[in-house]
């Protein structure tokens, strides 16, 4: 059988300077949890629209289930379940009216529509507030319900857009549960984009990171961490870029590194048996009449993937995507 | 999902979400209405002499009829702006629903909408002694001729609200109501009017709906009248239907 989502050289240029999605080859095996990770304006949206058939691309073709994403539009759009990046509701509906609306479009039997309403609606909790307009649910009832609204037909491949963005934990929590137990018990596969390492590293079976518009590490999460294959040891160094640099030259000196960066306000060295080098950092440092702030030791995470992936952290863009009140 | 139950469905929820939020039609209803009044209190009493219309109230019913059709038709393109905003119609989109009844959903439940509003308008008027010449029968062909008319215009709010997606679409949308009410026999029979004016209605269709509506008002059933203002519509609508489907188009690609 095909895979899920095979995708062969995608782009969307929205204009010939705004190259979103750049040339980009999927390959989605059936019944897996693919996720794909990328910082703000990575061009994750792009791609969801274009593989739901929302977007033309520019060039390269792709197919879903199997169907050509382009000449075969319609009969994808029968397969598949989407949620889009802002949960994509209508205010003055009740969550019933929107599933019931939902499933009808998507041809449901009419005998079968109001048990499968009641049971996407315990399935995302909302029994409660099924009947209350949708203006007044929460960020997570929201996107809950727009999770439903993804499954009215019980698709068997799944589009998720940031799906946890913005949620607390126990939302968040929630939504992960709905998605494993899915892929576990139906073989649902997922297609999910999202900012957060702890997602695709809890979800994903398999993981692409993107980079404007690119592809530029992809395997699966104990894959890309093994790649690594040194501990990661971070130094926050204060006093201004000045001083970090000076730090990195100090630790230059380090017998054995893999890789030295700086990063933001710290210095990272990638270096294997990590415990044992930390006294040496710390007198390198000493000797340089460096200050730090603070010295950690971690095995290598998505983060660090990340990061050696894109030379910067996702992490630190994601703080400052919620100060500013949201991604778009 | 075939076109006919989307469009039904898409239709029944446009309707809901007027329930909903009523407000936008009471002033639907209130602008023609108090129209109606201010006009035949003004020129009711010399109509007969200045322009030989004996009965302005008859003369003035489908002027505010029609005003109404076009406010209930123009916040219909205001529904869809929201829908676009929200996203909601992404999720539209997305759902294996022909596309075109997405918005044949949203016209035809401006067309019901219209028509509602036209029994209400009409029905003050003649509670006001407007008259009709052609009894009940040609009561409910003015209701299904404003039906019609409301369908039709419609589309050009939802041509402007697919093509920008835009609030201020609406607004537009509402622009083009003035020209096309107003450059018509609306006030006065196009016999008195100066000739620029008497152009521009004889190619305004919205002056033959006119007509054919004070038609059965005032006269009584006239055939060539009838005929005239369903051609009008139907042409109104082909070019309003085409906008909306090219709007359409580029919203999709
Ligand atoms: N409709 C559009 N017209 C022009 N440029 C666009 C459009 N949509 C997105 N872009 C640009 O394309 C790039 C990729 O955007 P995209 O929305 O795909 O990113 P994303 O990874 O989903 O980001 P986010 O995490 O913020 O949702 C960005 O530079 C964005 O500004
Ligand atoms: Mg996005």
């Amino acid at each position: 059988m095909s895979s899920a989502i095979v995708t062969q050289q995608l782009v969307k240029h929205y204009t010939p300077e705004i190259k979103a999605v750049d040339g980009i080859d999927l390959d989605v095996e059936r019944g897996s949890i693919f996720g794909f990770l990328g910082a703000n304006g990575s061009g994750k949206t792009t791609t969801i629209r274009m593989l739901t058939t929302l977007l033309r691309p520019t060039s390269g073709s792709g197919q879903v289930d199997g169907l050509d994403i382009i000449e075969d539009a319609a009969e994808v759009r029968k397969t598949i379940g989407v949620a889009l990046q802002e949960a994509s509701l209508d205010d003055i509906q009740t969550g019933r009216e929107l599933l019931t609306l939902q499933s009808r479009l998507y041809g449901v039997p009419a005998g079968r529509i109001k048990e499968r309403v009641a049971q996407l609606l315990r399935m995302v909790d909302l029994t409660d507030a099924a009947d209350r307009w949708v203006k007044t649910y929460s960020g997570g009832m929201k996107r809950r319900l727009d999770l439903a609204a993804a499954l009215v037909h019980e698709p068997k491949i799944v589009f998720l857009d940031e799906p946890t963005t913005g949620l607390d934990p126990i939302s968040r929590e929630a939504i992960w549960r709905e998605v494993e137990s899915l892929n576990k018990s139906d073989g649902v596969t997922f297609f999910l984009t999202t900012q957060y390492m702890e997602e695709a590293d809890r979800l994903a079976d398999r993981v692409a990171i993107i980079d404007a518009g690119r592809i530029v590490a992809e395997g699966s999460p104990t894959e890309l961490k093994a790649e690594i294959g040194t501990d990661v040891i971070t130094v926050r160094i204060p006093g201004g870029a000045e001083n970090v640099e000076r730090a990195k030259q100090a630790l230059k000196r380090l017998d054995g590194a893999a890789d030295i960066r700086e990063v933001a306000d710290s210095v990272v060295v990638y270096i294997r048996d990590g415990s044992t080098v930390i006294p040496r950092v710390v007198t390198l440092l000493n000797e340089a009449s460096v200050a730090m702030d603070e010295v950690t030791l971690k095995r290598p995470t998505l983060d660090d993937v990340f990061l050696r992936a894109t030379g910067h952290h996702l992490e630190a863009e994601e703080a400052q995507v919620t100060a500013e009140g949201g991604a778009s | 999902m075939n076109f006919a139950s989307a469009t039904f469905y898409l239709a029944s929820r446009s309707l809901r979400e007027t329930l909903r939020q009523p407000g936008i039609e009471v002033s639907n209803l209130f602008i023609p209405i108090f129209f109606f009044f201010v006009t035949v209190g003004a020129l009711g009493g010399i109509a007969a002499g200045a322009f030989d219309v004996d009965n302005y109230r008859g003369f003035a019913l489908p002027v505010a009829v029609l005003q109404g059709a076009a406010g209930a038709a123009g916040s219909g393109g205001l529904g869809m702006v929201t829908d676009i905003e929200r996203g909601y119609f992404d999720k539209l989109m997305l759902s294996p629903a022909p596309r075109l009844s997405l918005v044949m959903g949203r016209l035809v439940a401006d067309g019901v909408r219209v028509t509602i509003l036209t029994v209400v308008i009409s029905t003050v008027a003649l509670i006001f002694g407007a008259g009709m010449e052609t009894g009940p029968g040609g009561f409910l062909a003015l209701v299904v001729m404003s039906g019609a008319f409301g369908f039709t215009y419609s589309g050009i709010g939802m041509a402007i609200a697919l093509k920008t997606g835009s609030p201020q679409a609406a607004q537009v949308g509402f622009l083009v109501f003035f020209p096309l009410l107003f450059l018509s026999p609306a006030f006065a029979p196009k016999e008195v009017f100066e000739p620029w004016l008497e152009f521009m209605a004889t190619i305004n269709p919205v002056t033959y709906i006119i007509e054919a509506q004070r038609s059965l008002v005032l006269d009584g059933w006239e055939w060539d009248k009838l005929g005239y203002s369903a051609a009008a519509i139907a042409g109104f609508g082909a070019f309003t239907l085409t906008l909306t489907m090219l709007a359409l188009r580029t919203r999709t690609a």
